[in-house]
């Protein structure tokens, strides 16, 4: 019955339209009324739930992915995959993914990588023949790496909702090769269809402009080895190696780059207050809920429940799957994380499966539900700036469903390919 | 001038007061940062108050920012039930909904409050001169905050286009 109330609460409060974050808090609120516990308690875990230095490193991934993202790094990560693959029979869908691949080495979020990439490719891709759905396809699937290749503040999320006992070094190393993956299935997926659509072949790149195109590129994926080599070594906590990226990311961009006006820095700064407030107030909330979560052994609950159901960690991590596929169309990365990582917890402990690991799985399958109808930030985004309807883009995303499912499976069923190069560094 | 338009104008200067605040909290967070490590490796010579002082203006922006959001309408809502419904049971729905919302906020402002009330003479050991009662006030504010946004929005309706909050947008999603 406890449950029932704080659970079923939270989903009709949902369902009627609350904001997550207030409905976390009442549900909260009403599990406790219900328990009998003090309301004291409820608004000690909020306060307690914002005043954690490792959330910090939260505003500071998004704030230095936002000045990279918006300071020319995109444009000049798209030059640099162009090198690489421009020259193919649909180079510039190759491009655009590994566009991607790069620029999640600096953004960490999917729609800032599909803001970012798709108003430079998108435009290009039409301009050289390609079908506007398909450019714009190809850009959502694409930013879905953001979210697994550090730094991910995504990742740094799952850490705190997970009782921070796992490291977050660990956590964006695990990113690494499940996010490369997912550029290789989608990369497979457009050689299939560039020679059965006949996509255009790309221009390639004057030898001599090579040099200048990889040290303008350079500049801005030092970011990640400032962040990466600082963590690793041992100099910085991830929330210091994040700070110091972002003045990194700021000198970069206004000194070296020079093609941001400081007078559109406010706007800046205006929309990251807007996300990482969101984000924080999320995160205070998800702790009140957490509490009570615990309080009444929901986790526990749970756990039994599953292993009623399986002993076989195969056959859980296949039910975990198609619950986060499902409630991730209707809901966002950071809010899923936070209530779903401390009911899943138990459950992985009970059955030996590596933190590390389920925490890729559970953001792979989450970053594909942003790309999926009815509630998608990420193709809302890639809609909006491939001015393409939401019918349109759903329709032709059945073959990239496909190759982010295979994707998944593998994240899912070899968990060396998350847990391999974390064990390198310990 | 009517009520309602001096109402509607007193909550846009808010709104850029919350921004201003958390913006300016969110800034001076990214300089003393780097300024702990600095002095740390650099001059070895640690500072003890970037941490404490880091947390407390989160606190600020996360609640204070957070309030601002709601005004914005930014909060991650599930949207798919109101949209799917005749627009008789949605206005119903989103009757309910700031409804709750109110409750919550007032939750804040009321148990915020007693809150601050309780550990406003409470010391941290990093930073002697911040009483860890004033950093939970933003809780408080962000409570009575929310409510005259939301007051805003059930008594003038949403902000207009030309806010200040839509400011921000990227010129090729607008």
């Amino acid at each position: 019955m406890d449950a029932l109330i704080l659970l079923g609460s939270f989903a009709v409060l949902c369902a009627i339209g609350v904001p997550v974050a207030y409905a976390l808090g009442l549900s909260a609120l009403i599990a406790a009324l219900w328990a009998d516990i003090p309301l004291e308690a409820v608004i000690l875990k909020i306060s307690d739930g914002t005043d954690d230095f490792a959330l910090l490193a939260i505003p500071f991934f998004v704030l230095a992915g936002a000045i990279m993202a918006e300071g020319g790094m995109a444009a000049r990560l798209i030059n640099l995959a162009r090198v690489f693959v421009g020259a193919l029979r649909g180079g510039l869908a190759y491009v655009n993914v590994l566009a991607s691949s790069l620029f999640g080495c600096i953004s960490g979020s999917s729609v800032a990588d599909t803001a970012s990439i798709g108003s430079v490719m998108i435009p290009q891709m039409v301009k050289a023949g390609y079908p506007r759905v398909y450019a714009t396809n190809v850009t959502i699937c694409g930013s879905v790496q953001a979210l697994l290749i550090p730094p991910s503040h995504n990742a740094v999320i799952y850490s705190l909702a997970a009782g921070g006992v796992i490291s977050v070094a660990d956590l964006f190393l695990a990113g690494i090769l499940p996010g490369l993956l997912f550029a290789l299935c989608l990369l497979g997926l457009i050689a299939w269809t560039a020679h059965r659509q006949d996509l255009p072949r790309g221009e390639a790149i004057r030898l001599a402009e090579v040099p200048r195109m990889v040290r303008e590129a350079l500049w801005g994926l030092v970011t990640v080895v400032i962040i990466m080599g600082g963590i690793l070594s041992g100099v910085f906590t991830p929330t210091e190696s994040a700070a110091v990226a972002c003045v990194y990311a700021f000198a970069v961009t206004m000194f070296i780059y020079r093609d941001y006006r400081w007078r559109d820095l406010i706007h800046l700064v205006h929309r990251v207050v807007k996300t990482v407030a969101m984000v924080m107030m999320l995160i205070g909330f998800s702790v009140a809920f957490g509490y009570m979560m615990a309080l009444m052994q929901i986790p526990a609950q749970v756990t039994q429940l599953f292993l009623d159901i399986s002993e076989n960690k195969y056959v859980f991590l296949l039910l975990v799957n198609i619950l986060l596929l499902v409630l991730g169309t209707f809901m966002d990365v950071a809010p899923m994380l936070l209530i779903c990582t401390p009911i899943f917890m138990p459950v992985i402990a009970k059955l030996g499966i590596d933190p590390v690991h389920f925490g890729m799985v559970m953001i792979l399958n989450l970053g594909i539900g942003l790309i999926t109808p009815p509630v998608g930030p990420t193709l809302f985004v890639g809609c909006a700036i491939g001015k393409v309807t939401m019918e349109q883009v759903s329709k032709g995303l059945w073959p990239f469903y496909g190759a982010m499912c295979l994707a998944l499976l593998m994240v899912t069923y070899i968990p060396a390919l998350s847990t391999w190069l974390p064990s390198l560094f310990r | 001038m009517s009520a309602r338009h001096r109402y509607a104008r007193a909550m846009e200067w808010t709104y850029i007061g919350c921004m201003v605040l958390s913006g300016g909290a969110m800034l001076v967070i990214t300089l003393i940062i780097p300024l702990g490590v600095f002095m740390r490796y650099a001059l070895t010579r640690p500072l003890s108050w970037p941490e404490p002082a880091a947390v407390a203006m989160m606190v600020m922006f996360a609640f204070i920012g957070g309030a601002a959001v709601y005004r914005a309408n930014v909060h991650i809502a599930v949207e798919a039930l109101t949209h799917a419904v005749a627009p008789p049971l949605r206005r119903a729905m989103q009757w309910l909904a700031d409804g709750c919302v109110a409750l919550t906020a007032a939750f804040m402002l009321g148990f915020g409050a007693q809150l601050c009330h309780v550990t406003w003479f409470q010391t941290m050991a990093e930073f002697p001169g911040l009483k860890q009662g004033v950093v939970y006030l933003p809780i408080p504010i962000a409570g009575a905050l929310t409510l005259l946004f939301l007051l805003e929005r059930v008594w003038v309706g949403p902000p207009a286009r030309d806010s200040i909050m839509y400011s921000d947008q990227p010129a090729d999603l607008e």
